[in-house]
């Protein structure tokens, strides 16, 4: 029938083409198990950031390895977070890399539900070499699984020549509480019009960074939901109030609009992780008229230091993949042991690093010109040491999507006991789903 | 006097709508030649770093001239083989008479209700299979064909086909078939050309749905030069310091080829979303 033949004339037509197009591509399936074709895969995010610094890892490594080939692919984190979740969860290792970048709020959610997936890095390196704080979140069963790379320290970045226009010196930034700030910000919107920061209310860093000064988080040392009988959050919450009260905040919506702020020179201050300083730097036009100070603390509360950290991410290795011993060795070749590469990457990247030895780096004690000669690596490495430690639990995004609209009814006015113990419980209703 | 001030009413009206959505577009064209700084600033006016933008992202390792590749070649094979498969199947929903077909139909509708999400990990195991099973190796994970394989039958285009099928004059058909036409042949030199703007606006649908496409590839492409646009320019987005001039000129080079697919297909396009078809 003229039918069948057309049909198969169709098919075949089909699978060429489909076989034109794949081309070289059906190879590399083998075995999941250890592979010897000397390939390392690292997974990260950030062109201008991880990434960088994975290639100058890369660069390390390969004058002593030359015949290892590493290969640096630049994903989404959100990306990355949805292939590492469909592909663990349904135990397929093919295509996974050998080393992943993973940020400290999500590290706990996949050391607890995938632990046998990810290497114990115990072996080549030791939590005492590393700032207290990162290594809190990413040992289990004290094995170490991975290796800290940047400090998120919180900073608060500010403008001298505005600060001084209302009438303080830089003196009156040190040792800051955030009764002060609030003082100093209300005499600077008086003087100069400005406003003395930034709030974006979808997004809460601010919350977090006075949460981890007084080392508190959502959850409690167990990982479990703590909102109503926080006394951090509390504070936290009754700070950001203050703030919003004091008339001395603009409100942003994105990343966009809070970097334009700055630049623009629309606000006199920004608290901040110190991976903030290269966008703040951009503003060219702007150098020396900033500095830097530490972190405010909540008075109020006793615990709370004038350090705090936001964002920040460690290297794993996924042992399934077929590299372990390979990706072992070139972490601790590089990101676990390596000064002088933390030294090229504060010289490259801004890097803070979270090893306690690049401390001792050259590029760490030199002044920068757009901070008025500021020394600011040794300040940052000096409150990277004094960040409280918190365990960030497995849901800190889950919990933060409620967050935000539990400052919003707060700041409006609402009673701060009664919401948080309502949300107390419907944060308990989420996570147990 | 009313007449006058309505249709300015009128112009007004539309002008504002339009300039809503354009203004992305121009926004997207200026950004493309600014730096990151000015961009954040704000900036409205056209710059002088379009150059050096479009130097960042070609030198960059992100690959985008070969993600662009590989998304052409993903795009353009899907609505080819989308093309035959799906209208086919629409054409023979009306011109073949079963017992069964309403219910295969109904079947294949009920398709459509359920979400890509849901069907996401089934999917990824499934062809996790395939990377064993010696010439199913051709459409597994990683390779263009596991991208393209399941766009090729979709429930959208099976029904859009159908729908327009049905205003396929039987006369025709008939006509062809005492002719002695096979009906193969009745499906390629009759069919076919009847309904151009039906295909048209098939094209236009399929080619920009898979050049968009975004949740499938990211899962089924693992290695770093087969990733499709989409996926590197959202690797561009999650950064400390992100580079919105690189980023604009990057989705700038990738409306284009869709541009010009509805550009070229405009007419036939309007016409076939709207059923039309010449006797």
């Amino acid at each position: 029938m003229k039918l069948k033949k057309a049909t198969a004339v169709l098919l075949t037509v089909a699978v060429t083409v489909g076989l034109a197009a794949c081309g070289s591509s059906s190879d590399g399936n083998k075995d999941s198990a250890k592979k010897d074709d000397n390939k390392l895969t690292i997974w990260a995010w950030d062109e201008a950031f991880n990434i960088l610094a994975a290639n100058e890892a890369k660069k390390i490594y390969a004058e002593k390895n030359p015949d290892v080939d590493v290969e640096v692919v630049t994903m989404a984190q959100d990306d990355i977070v949805a292939k590492l979740n469909t592909s663990l969860s349904s135990g397929a290792y093919d295509g996974l890399p050998d080393i992943v970048l993973i940020e400290d709020y999500r590290i706990q959610g996949y050391l607890n539900a995938y632990q046998e997936d990810f290497a114990d890095l115990s072996e080549i390196a030791s939590p005492e070499d590393f700032a207290e704080y990162k290594t809190g979140v990413n040992q289990i069963d004290g094995k170490m699984y991975g290796i800290p790379f940047d400090s998120g320290v919180a900073a608060m970045f500010y403008r001298t020549d505005m600060i001084e226009e209302a009438g303080y010196t830089q003196d009156d930034m040190e040792n800051l509480t955030w009764d002060k700030y609030i003082e100093i910000g209300k005499a600077v919107k008086e003087k100069t019009g400005k406003d003395m920061l930034t709030l974006d209310p979808s997004e809460l860093g601010q919350i977090r960074m006075m949460l981890q000064s007084a080392g508190a988080w959502y959850t409690d040392e167990d990982g479990k939901v703590n909102l109503a009988d926080n006394q951090a959050l509390k504070d936290a919450v009754t700070t950001y109030k203050k703030l919003v009260d004091a008339g001395i905040t603009k409100t942003v919506s994105d990343w966009d609009q809070f970097v334009g702020a700055f630049n623009n020179g629309d606000v006199a201050s920004v608290p901040a992780g110190s991976w903030l300083s290269p966008s703040i730097m951009k503003a060219e036009d702007q150098s020396g008229k900033w500095a830097v100070t530490a972190f405010p603390r909540m008075a109020e509360n006793a615990d709370s230091v004038n350090a705090s950290s936001i964002g920040g991410a460690g290297w794993y290795v996924l042992k399934k993949v077929g590299h372990e011993d390979e990706a072992k060795e070139f972490l601790k070749e590089t990101f676990a042991s390596n000064t002088d590469l933390m030294n090229t990457l504060a010289e490259e990247i801004n890097l803070i690093s979270t090893l306690k030895s690049a401390a001792e780096c050259d590029y760490y004690s030199k002044g920068m010109d757009f901070y008025g000669g500021q020394e600011v690596f040794k300040d940052f490495a000096e409150w990277t040491a004094e960040v409280p430690a918190v365990n960030y639990g497995e849901n800190t995004y889950i919990i933060e999507d409620l967050m935000t609209e539990v400052m919003q009814q707060i700041t409006s006015g609402a009673d701060i006991d009664k919401v948080l113990s309502d949300y107390q419980k419907q944060a308990e209703a989420a996570i147990s789903k | 006097m009313s007449k006058k001030v309505l249709s300015v009413l009128k112009y007004v009206f539309l002008a504002v709508i339009s300039f809503v959505s354009v203004f992305p577009l121009i926004w997207m064209v200026i950004a493309a030649t600014n730096r990151s700084v000015d961009i954040t600033k704000g900036t409205m006016i056209p710059g002088s770093y379009l150059m050096e933008n479009l130097n960042t992202l070609l030198s960059s390792d992100l690959h985008y001239m070969m993600a662009f590749k590989n998304s052409l070649i993903i795009a353009v094979i899907t609505t080819a083989l989308a093309m035959l498969v799906s209208s086919a199947a629409g054409y023979a929903f009306v011109v073949y008479k079963s017992k069964n077909r309403e219910r295969v139909f109904n079947l294949i509708l009920l398709s459509m209700m359920v979400p890509f999400a849901a069907l996401m990990v089934p999917l990824f195991r499934l062809f996790t299979k395939f990377n064993n099973m010696g010439p199913l190796k051709l459409i597994a994970l990683n390779t263009p064909m596991a991208v393209i394989i399941i766009a090729v039958a979709t429930a959208f285009l099976i029904f859009f086909f159908r729908q327009n099928a049905q205003t396929f004059p039987k006369e025709l058909l008939e006509a062809a078939r005492i002719d002695g036409l096979g009906e193969f042949q009745i499906f390629v030199r009759i069919f076919m050309p009847t309904m151009k703007s039906c295909y048209a606006a098939a094209i236009v649908v399929t080619f920009m749905s898979s050049w968009n496409n975004y949740l499938w590839p990211l899962i089924a492409l693992q290695s770093p030069e087969k990733r499709t646009l989409p996926l590197v320019i959202s690797a561009m987005g999650t950064s400390y310091t992100p580079d919105y001039g690189m980023m604009m000129i990057a989705v700038f080079i990738a409306t284009i080829p869709t541009a010009i697919i509805f550009f070229i297909m405009q007419k036939q396009f309007v016409a076939g979303m709207t059923g039309s078809v010449k006797g």
